[in-house]
């Protein structure tokens, strides 16, 4: 039996280079959804869903209506269906200046896109997949060129965790802080370096299995 | 009507970040499912803790999250079977809460500190002033006081409460049970939880001691009298039964030559027994006897694999009563108990981790 696990980000996720442009990525090994595929071993697929500014329910007035991870969350569901696990890293967007969100609103948005999982149910046999909320690490207060448009989001960003932590709970979702195990990259202050997905993938490895797969 | 999906998020347990133990009226059904598996078995997956609640992966995953910040349970290192991904077994943090034991008897009375896991931390005897007479609330409350100033601050915080063992009937000149709850109540400013001495011994043992992994047992107790208590599904039966029958240490107090001074040392806390001559063995027949006697009666109804004898007498005498029963009846394990030198007082020290943490 396989088991199939989605993972739904960012730049993060699609493991942009910290301090370099769109278009410079992390090959799949040294991404974390790849390490997390290494290590859990034959049995498992790990698809990557990472798009750069994605938000979790918000269209971007300037980047556009595609970043809105709530719209292409539906379709790519069904697109991959059936799925045993959804691992969701989203919420770094949606504190840009220009959505003016605090950290309990973003929250929300991840708790919507928990509620559209559950009602599609894309787990196996129809029934609801597992669903694991992960914060992301807080950023850095140095941002570099992006202060602008980040500008405030630092400290918001550190609230992060325990918002996502009340929502997961509230839903009964999994849920892990990726700054408990790794930080943002100096080189920009928001996206995570080789070694930080490399202990994102290990530690989500741990919590992946520690759910308790019967029959695994 | 509201779309309640987007209402405010109502944790089932918020996200806590106090130190100390959450108070008693959040702990849910849930949580008390899962921390009986966690009390009776010494470590668990939640793979597992899910086959036998039935509760979700999910569901589990946030109970174990706040019990984990709550410092209750800790998780092992992850261990690799023979086949399938590595587990991470579950376990009670030893030091995620402590409780205090109180146990009246005959001759003592007992004051202990157990750990999560049933550790004594501390242990310590108050002689009665007579035998069979207990007249010093005030004198316990000043040495529980001062059991708990033994813990440092932090695991101060953590008591779980007071467990009391009384015994059925009681002892004469003491204070009514109902007064000495109360005025340990107000004295400490804790929890207390009063019961039979006999069946919290039984608890003790279960939840701490031989018996951890047991469901069914048929449970004795060797003081002053012998008494017993059977347990099936983890529950103990008939719990304040006042049966008990004399062939305890009062009866080979009795049997030995007046005017001795063995009869001192059948009632302390010593590693073993001096020679008494023929007194003991015969004392001793005459108690395997109904030991024997009350487990094969129970034999004729129940298919009871264990018995535990749980005794403050020394392990040696333990060890002999035991094999007697062993000698008689094959089909039956005949352990002595873990809980020794307290056994009540350890049980009683079981009562605020069961009240406060587990299913009914």
């Amino acid at each position: 039996m396989t088991r199939t696990v989605l993972c739904f980000g960012d730049s993060n996720t699609h493991g942009q280079i910290p301090g370099r442009g769109p278009l410079e990525r992390y090959r799949r090994e040294q991404r974390w959804a790849g390490v997390l595929e290494g290590q859990l071993g034959p049995g498992w697929q790990v698809i990557e869903e990472g798009l750069s500014g994605r938000t979790t329910v918000h269209d971007d007035p300037i980047e556009g209506a595609l970043k809105n991870g709530r719209t292409y969350l539906r379709p790519c569901l069904q697109s991959h269906a059936p799925l045993d696990l959804i691992i969701i890293m989203l919420g770094t967007n949606d504190l840009k200046r220009r959505f003016n969100m605090p950290p309990s609103e973003v929250a929300m948005g991840i708790g919507c896109l928990v509620h559209d999982i559950r009602e599609l149910s894309p787990g196996p046999a129809g029934h609801d997949p597992e669903i694991m909320i992960v914060a992301p690490p807080p950023m850095l207060d140095d941002l570099r060129e992006w202060e602008s448009i980040f500008s405030g989001a630092q400290e918001k960003s550190r609230r992060l965790a325990l918002e996502f932590e009340i929502m997961a709970d509230s839903l009964e979702a999994h849920f892990f802080d990726a700054g408990t195990v790794c930080r943002c990259s100096p080189a920009d202050g928001f996206h995570i370096d080789e070694q930080a997905h490399r202990q994102l993938g290990e530690a989500l490895a741990q919590e992946v299995l520690a759910i308790g797969w019967p029959d695994a | 009507m509201p779309d309640m999906r987007f209402a405010p998020p109502n944790p089932l347990r918020i996200a806590d970040r106090a130190s100390g133990l959450n108070s008693l009226s959040v702990r849910s059904h849930n949580e008390r499912l899962v921390l009986s598996l966690l009390l009776q078995n010494e470590a668990t997956t939640r793979l597992e803790i899910g086959e036998k609640t039935g509760l979700s992966a999910q569901t589990i995953s946030v109970i174990v999250r706040s019990l984990e910040q709550e410092g209750l349970v800790v998780r092992g290192a992850a261990q690799k079977g023979r086949v399938g991904p590595p587990t991470t077994p579950l376990m009670l943090n030893s030091e995620g809460a402590y409780s205090v034991g109180v146990s009246v008897g005959y001759r003592n009375t007992h004051i202990v500190v157990v750990d999560f896991i049933g550790n004594v931390q501390h242990h310590r005897v108050m002689p009665h002033r007579a035998a069979d007479t207990f007249d010093a609330p005030e004198a316990l409350a000043l040495e529980i006081h001062q059991a708990i100033a033994g813990l440092s601050e932090s695991r101060q915080a953590r008591i779980a409460g007071v467990g009391l063992a009384l015994p059925t009937p009681p002892i004469r000149s003491g204070p009514d049970h109902d007064v000495l709850h109360r005025h340990l109540e107000a004295e400490l400013g804790l929890p207390v939880f009063v019961q039979n001495d006999i069946t919290a011994a039984a608890g003790g043992e279960s939840l701490f001691g031989t018996a951890r992994q047991l469901q069914d047992f048929l449970f004795f107790y060797l003081g002053a009298r012998l008494h017993g208590r059977l347990v099936l599904n983890h529950q103990i039966y008939n719990g304040n039964s006042p049966l008990s029958y004399d062939v305890g240490v009062l009866a080979l107090e009795r049997a030995l030559p007046s005017g001795s001074t063995l009869a001192e040392k059948l009632w302390g806390e010593v590693p073993s027994w001096p020679p008494m001559g023929p007194a003991l063995a015969a004392w001793q027949q005459a108690c395997a006897e109904s030991l024997i006697q009350l487990t094969q009666s129970l034999l004729q109804f129940i298919e009871l694999k264990t018995v535990v004898l749980s005794s403050f007498v020394p392990t040696e005498i333990c060890e002999a009563l035991c094999s007697l029963i062993r000698q008689e009846i094959p089909s039956v394990s005949a352990v002595v108990g873990r809980t020794s030198a307290a056994p009540k007082a350890v049980g009683a020290a079981s009562l605020p981790f069961s009240s406060r943490f587990m299913v009914h």
